[in-house]
């Protein structure tokens, strides 16, 4: 009887998250047939936002950037993850610097891209006074660098605690047999260690490719797309086109689209590292 | 080998942790050496910047702004905990609403803005303080914890309390909270960061200068003045400041209760 009252409990979460959270979800689709821009009335036009973003060389561009840009950088991200994962388990400043790693994720965003502006412009930066910054503000191969440091600066302790959560869960005891059995550090490393990292992997790669896809506040603060657009991120391009262009319809449409590339490309993430999987134990 | 080991996990600490000594030291070096360029050649000391950030009317100016987003922030937060307790209860008791909130753990909130705001602007909450509350008041993310937290309460001393006739209002204050307190702590933490450092949306759901949040007043002082950034670094140090502290007090709890979110 009392029980069963307790129900009730989940209504305001269950509520807010439902008008604030899942019908905005949903209701995209909804905008994303309007020409809409936010102050007129809205007007239906079925499915020619679509067609639009098929035919808008922008939106390619913007693209093939978040592409050359989630490539460049997850690679370093997982590389890093795990060798930092490896290095600290088991020593005594685990716990400190883990902590230290994990804390640019939290600290004020906009506090943090102060510190690295001036820290890093090439006009007025600090380090500009003791030796030569490549001119990011002007290169967008240096841009997009600059952003990817950023990025993995804030997310290199996430990075870490997967990989770790998943070593400690490795038994002490199936390492101990290998070296009984003559395997070398880096043998038990291929052989054992590695296959065993791999869920936290692949739930790295899935996560950073959705976040690298999604991902703009950091072109917004540090480049604002630029220099020429160069660091123009889907992210960015959804921001710019919605809330500076003022087209909300279209910006509603390039969020399916987003929303559809995020998925299709976690799939066959997912797909592909656990096919890798079975074809070893098989 | 060994060595390799440590100066590796040394030589990346140092690089994460350079941007936060910079910051702490760029607050307070006095406006000639800025200015004249040469600026890690010397070594200065000065609470100059700070006094500028002082200038103009209270509310406007920045430590209004700081106060104001303290409030607001907080706010949302213990909202947010009250809603994800509640609703943590409400599971554990048999509510079957686990998958649905995991469903939503998954959408990317960061794309929503579009129609988030045309949502906003039917409810007439377009550039009011509750488009920067309301649509915060629950996270699927501390609901999830929480729930993973009350988990481990044993069911055998929910039900001698239940026995001893407590109802549901002494069963969350008197047992449930203080046994909690420390995932509420870290969940709190966690749900502070994630307001605080919103950018974007408030300045699209609420710019008007009595609603400007720390965060846009910041990144509207760097695109006004890129290159005095005096004051700007020590707006950025005092707006950071209270989160670090906060987080180095309960740095064990939240790195634990993140690492066990991520069993789960």
């Amino acid at each position: 009887m009392r029980r069963s009252n307790a129900q009730w409990f989940a209504l305001p979460a269950v509520g807010l998250l439902g008008l604030f959270l899942l019908y905005p979800f949903l209701d995209v689709i909804r905008f994303s047939t309007w020409d809409w821009s936010g102050l007129s009335d809205p007007r239906p036009i079925g499915l020619e936002n679509y067609a639009t973003i098929w035919r808008d060389p922008d939106f390619w561009g913007s693209l093939r950037i978040t592409l050359i840009f989630g490539v460049m950088t997850l690679i370093p991200f997982v590389i890093l993850s795990v060798l930092l994962a490896l290095a600290l388990d088991g020593q005594p400043y685990e716990r400190g610097v883990k902590a230290l790693l994990f804390l640019p994720g939290l600290v004020t965003l906009g506090g943090a891209t102060v510190a690295w502006y001036t820290l890093f412009s090439p006009e007025y930066g600090a380090l500009a006074s003791i030796l030569p910054v490549p001119r990011w503000d002007q290169s967008q191969v240096w841009a997009l660098i600059l952003i990817m440091l950023f990025t993995i600066w804030r997310h290199l302790g996430y990075g870490v605690l997967v990989v770790s959560a998943r070593l400690k869960a490795i038994p002490r005891a199936l390492l101990e047999a290998a070296a009984v059995d003559g395997a070398t550090a880096s043998q038990a490393f291929r052989f054992i260690t590695l296959p065993l990292l791999r869920p936290a992997l692949t739930f790295l790669v899935v996560i950073g490719t959705v976040l690298s896809l999604q991902s703009y506040t950091a072109v917004f603060l540090l480049t604002r797309g630029g220099p020429f657009g160069g660091t123009e991120v889907l992210g960015y391009f959804l921001y710019k086109t919605g809330f500076e262009s003022s087209r909300l319809g279209y910006a509603a449409a390039l969020t399916v689209v987003i929303l559809i590339l995020t998925l299709s490309f976690a799939l066959a993430q997912a797909r592909l590292l656990r096919g890798n999987d079975d074809r070893e134990n098989a | 080998m060994n060595a390799l080991r440590h100066a590796f996990v040394f030589v990346v600490a140092f690089l994460v942790a350079l941007p936060f000594i910079w910051m702490a030291y760029a607050a307070f070096i006095p406006p000639e050496l800025i200015f004249s360029g040469n600026i890690l050649g010397q070594f200065g000391f000065s609470l100059e910047n700070f006094a500028v950030l002082s200038q103009g009317g209270f509310w406007e100016g920045f430590w209004g702004r700081l106060l104001y987003s303290v409030l607001l922030t907080g706010g949302v937060t213990l909202l947010q905990l009250l809603t994800a307790f509640l609703a943590a209860y409400a599971i554990r008791e048999g509510a079957k609403v686990l998958p649905l909130f995991l469903i939503m753990m998954a959408i990317p909130v960061e794309l929503l803005l579009v129609p988030l705001y045309g949502l906003l602007q039917n409810l007439r909450l377009l550039d009011s303080i509750w488009a920067l509350i309301l649509p915060f008041a629950a996270s699927p993310f501390i609901v999830y914890l929480m729930f993973q937290g009350m988990r481990t309460v044993p069911e055998e001393l929910l039900e001698a309390a239940r026995l001893d006739g407590a109802d549901h209002r002494v069963l969350l204050s008197q047992i449930l909270f203080p046994l909690l307190r420390p995932q509420l702590i870290a969940a709190g933490v966690l749900a502070f960061a994630a307001h605080w450092n919103l950018v974007l949306y408030p300045r699209i759901v609420a710019g008007s200068d009595d609603l400007k949040t720390v965060q846009t007043w910041i990144t509207d002082l760097q695109r006004q003045n890129p290159a005095d950034w005096g004051p700007l670094s020590a707006a950025a140090l005092a707006a950071t400041l209270p989160l670090v502290i906060i987080y180095l007090i309960y740095e064990r709890r939240i790195v634990e209760t993140f690492e066990e979110g991520l069993k789960g």
